[in-house]
C-alpha cells in the first residue's frame, strides 16, 4: 500500500506537469487559430475573378478555412465598427475598402517559415493586390510554443527519471526484504526469469495501480480547481477552457505506468536481484 | 562424478583453494574435513557454480563448471542437492511447501509434486510435520526438511556444507545416517565439516583441506 502510495505520489507530479503542458499547448493552439491571413484582391478584379482565386485557394492543402468579404461587406463592418469614422469615408464618394479573403491555415502550416512561404506564394496570384498578417505574432507564438514543448521534455524526462528512481528503490526493499528466499531459490536451480517474472510483474502493477491512483488525485486537485474557479467570478470561462486527460491519454499514462514500474523493477534485478547463494 | 583439476581460487590474493586436484566417483560418500577457513565451503561453492575457481577446471557430473554459461547453472544445480548449517528454509512457508519448491521451479506438476514431497518427507521422518512452519521444529527437525528439499527431485549429487554445525551428537548420528541411506540409494555425497566426531561415525573416505591445500588422503572403508 505504502509502495502504490508512494509512487502514485511520484506519478501525480508528473501528470500535474503534464497535465500544465497539455493546457498550455492548448492554449497556444487556440491562439494560433486565431491568427488570421488576409489576402486582399485588387480593386479591378471581377466577381468571376474573385471565384477564381478562391477556387484556387481552396484547393490548396495547407488552407483550413476560407471566408470573402466583398466590399460591400467590408464597408459595413467598418461602419459597425467604428461608427463615428464612417463619416470620412462617404466624403470620398466611392468606397476604398478592397475585397478580401480571410484565411487560416492547417496546424502544421501555421510556423512562421510557413506562413511566410504561403503568403510569397499566394501574392504572386493575379488579382492578388497584399496579404498581410502578423509576423510578429507568429513568430513569438512559434517561440513560446517551441518554449513549452522544450521544458517539457527537459521536465518530463527529470520527472520519469525520477519516477523511476523511486520505483526502482520501492522494489528494491521488497527484494531485500525477500534476498534469503532469493538465494534459496538460485540454490534450488531456479532460472533468472522464473526469479525475475514475478518481481517485473509486480513492478508493473505496482506502476498501473499507481498510475491509476495519481489520475484520481489529479481529477480530484483539477475539479477543486475548477470550482475555486468557478466561485471567484472574476475568471468566469476559465473553468470551460482547462481541460483534464481525455480517456486515451488516461490509458496511455497508465500504460507509461506500467512501463516505468516494469523499468524499476528491471534495473532492481539487475543491480540487485541476483541474490548470491 | 566430480573432479577438480589444478583448481585455485583467490580472495584478496589470499588462496582460499591452491591448486586442488579430486576425483569422486559415482556412488561415493566423502568427507570434506578440515578448520574454519581451510577452503570447505569454497569448494563446494564451486560445486554448484555459486563461484568460478581462479585457475584449473571444475567437473560436475560431466558438465565443465567452467566453460558453463550463466544460464546454464540452474540446470546442473537441479541435478546437485544441498543442506546448509543454517537450513536456509523460508519462514513464512510450510514443510510441505519448503520441500516442493525445487519441484515448483521445475514446473512439476501438481500431482507429482504431492508425491514426490510426500516420498521425501517420509524419507527423512517429518512427515507429520508437512503443515508447520519451520519455527514450529526443532533443529534436528529443520535440518531434516532441509535434506528432504535437497533429495526431493532426486540428485544426483548432494553437497552438505557442515550439516551438523548446529546439532547435538544425538542428531547428528541421526543425520549422518540419514546420508548414509541417500548415498546407500546411489546419489553421491559429499559432506563438509570440521567436526571429528562426524569422521568418526560415517567412517568414510576422508578429504582433508588445511589452507587452501589438500592434505594426503586416507581412505577409510566401512
Amino acid at each position: 500500500m505504502v509502495a502504490i502510495l508512494t509512487t502514485a505520489s511520484t506519478l501525480a507530479c508528473v501528470g500535474i506537469f503534464l497535465l500544465l503542458y497539455v493546457n498550455l499547448r492548448a492554449a497556444a493552439g487556440w491562439l494560433q487559430e486565431d491568427v488570421k491571413i488576409m489576402v486582399y484582391l485588387d480593386d479591378r478584379v471581377s466577381r468571376e475573378s474573385a471565384a477564381s482565386i478562391e477556387e484556387q485557394l481552396r484547393s490548396d492543402r495547407a488552407l483550413a478555412s476560407l471566408v470573402f468579404i466583398s466590399k460591400e461587406q467590408a464597408l459595413g463592418e467598418f461602419k459597425a465598427q467604428f461608427p463615428s469614422e464612417s463619416r470620412l469615408l462617404e466624403g470620398l464618394g466611392q468606397n476604398p475598402l478592397p475585397a478580401s479573403f480571410v484565411v487560416t491555415l492547417s496546424p502544421q502550416f501555421r510556423g512562421p517559415d510557413a506562413v511566410k512561404h504561403w503568403a510569397e506564394r499566394v501574392r504572386t496570384i493575379a488579382g492578388v493586390a497584399q496579404v498581410n498578417y502578423n509576423q510578429d505574432w507568429i513568430n513569438a507564438l512559434a517561440t513560446i510554443i517551441r518554449s513549452i514543448e522544450l521544458i517539457a521534455i527537459g521536465v518530463g524526462i527529470v520527472l520519469s527519471a525520477a519516477a523511476v528512481t523511486i520505483i526502482r528503490n520501492t522494489i528494491r526493499l521488497t527484494l531485500y526484504a525477500r534476498r534469503d528466499e532469493l538465494a534459496i531459490l538460485r540454490l534450488i536451480g531456479a532460472t533468472t526469469s522464473f526469479i525475475r517474472v514475478p518481481y517485473l510483474l509486480e513492478g508493473a502493477a505496482l506502476g498501473a495501480l499507481g498510475s491509476a491512483v495519481s489520475l484520481i488525485m489529479l481529477k480530484v486537485v483539477y475539479e477543486v480547481f475548477r470550482q475555486q474557479v468557478r466561485a471567484m467570478g472574476r475568471l468566469a470561462g476559465l473553468e470551460q477552457m482547462v481541460t483534464f486527460f481525455s480517456p486515451q491519454i488516461c490509458l496511455a499514462l497508465i500504460v507509461v505506468g506500467m512501463g516505468l514500474g516494469c523499468a524499476g523493477s528491471f534495473v532492481s534485478l539487475r543491480r540487485f536481484g541476483e541474490a548470491k547463494v | 562424478m566430480i573432479q577438480l583439476i589444478h583448481v585455485s581460487k583467490f580472495y584478496d590474493r589470499r588462496a582460499a583453494l591452491a591448486d586442488v586436484t579430486l576425483d569422486i566417483e559415482k556412488g561415493e560418500f566423502v568427507l570434506l574435513m578440515g578448520p574454519s577457513g581451510s577452503g570447505k565451503s569454497t569448494l563446494l561453492r564451486l560445486l554448484i557454480g555459486a563461484e568460478q575457481p581462479d585457475d584449473g577446471h571444475v567437473f560436475v557430473h560431466g558438465k565443465n563448471l567452467t566453460k558453463l554459461k550463466s544460464s546454464e547453472i540452474p540446470y546442473l544445480r537441479r541435478k546437485v542437492g544441498t543442506v546448509f548449517q543454517d537450513f536456509r528454509l523460508l519462514p513464512k512457508k510450510s514443510v510441505f511447501d519448503n520441500v516442493a519448491l525445487p519441484l515448483l521451479v521445475q514446473g512439476a506438476s501438481g500431482a507429482d509434486i504431492r508425491r514426490k514431497v510426500t516420498e521425501a518427507l517420509r524419507a527423512v521422518g517429518v512427515d507429520h510435520k508437512r503443515d508447520q512452519l519451520p519455527i514450529g521444529l526443532s533443529t534436528g527437525e529443520q535440518q531434516r526438511v532441509c535434506v528432504a528439499r535437497a533429495i526431493v527431485n532426486g540428485p544426483v549429487v548432494l553437497l552438505a556444507d557442515e550439516p551438523t554445525g548446529n546439532l547435538d551428537p544425538e542428531l547428528t548420528s541421526e543425520i549422518m545416517e540419514l546420508f548414509k541411506l541417500i548415498n546407500a540409494r546411489g546419489t553421491t555425497v559429499v559432506v563438509a565439516t570440521h567436526d571429528p566426531l562426524v569422521m568418526e561415525q560415517v567412517n568414510r573416505r576422508v578429504v582433508k583441506l588445511a589452507q587452501g591445500m589438500l592434505v594426503p588422503e586416507q581412505r577409510v572403508w566401512a
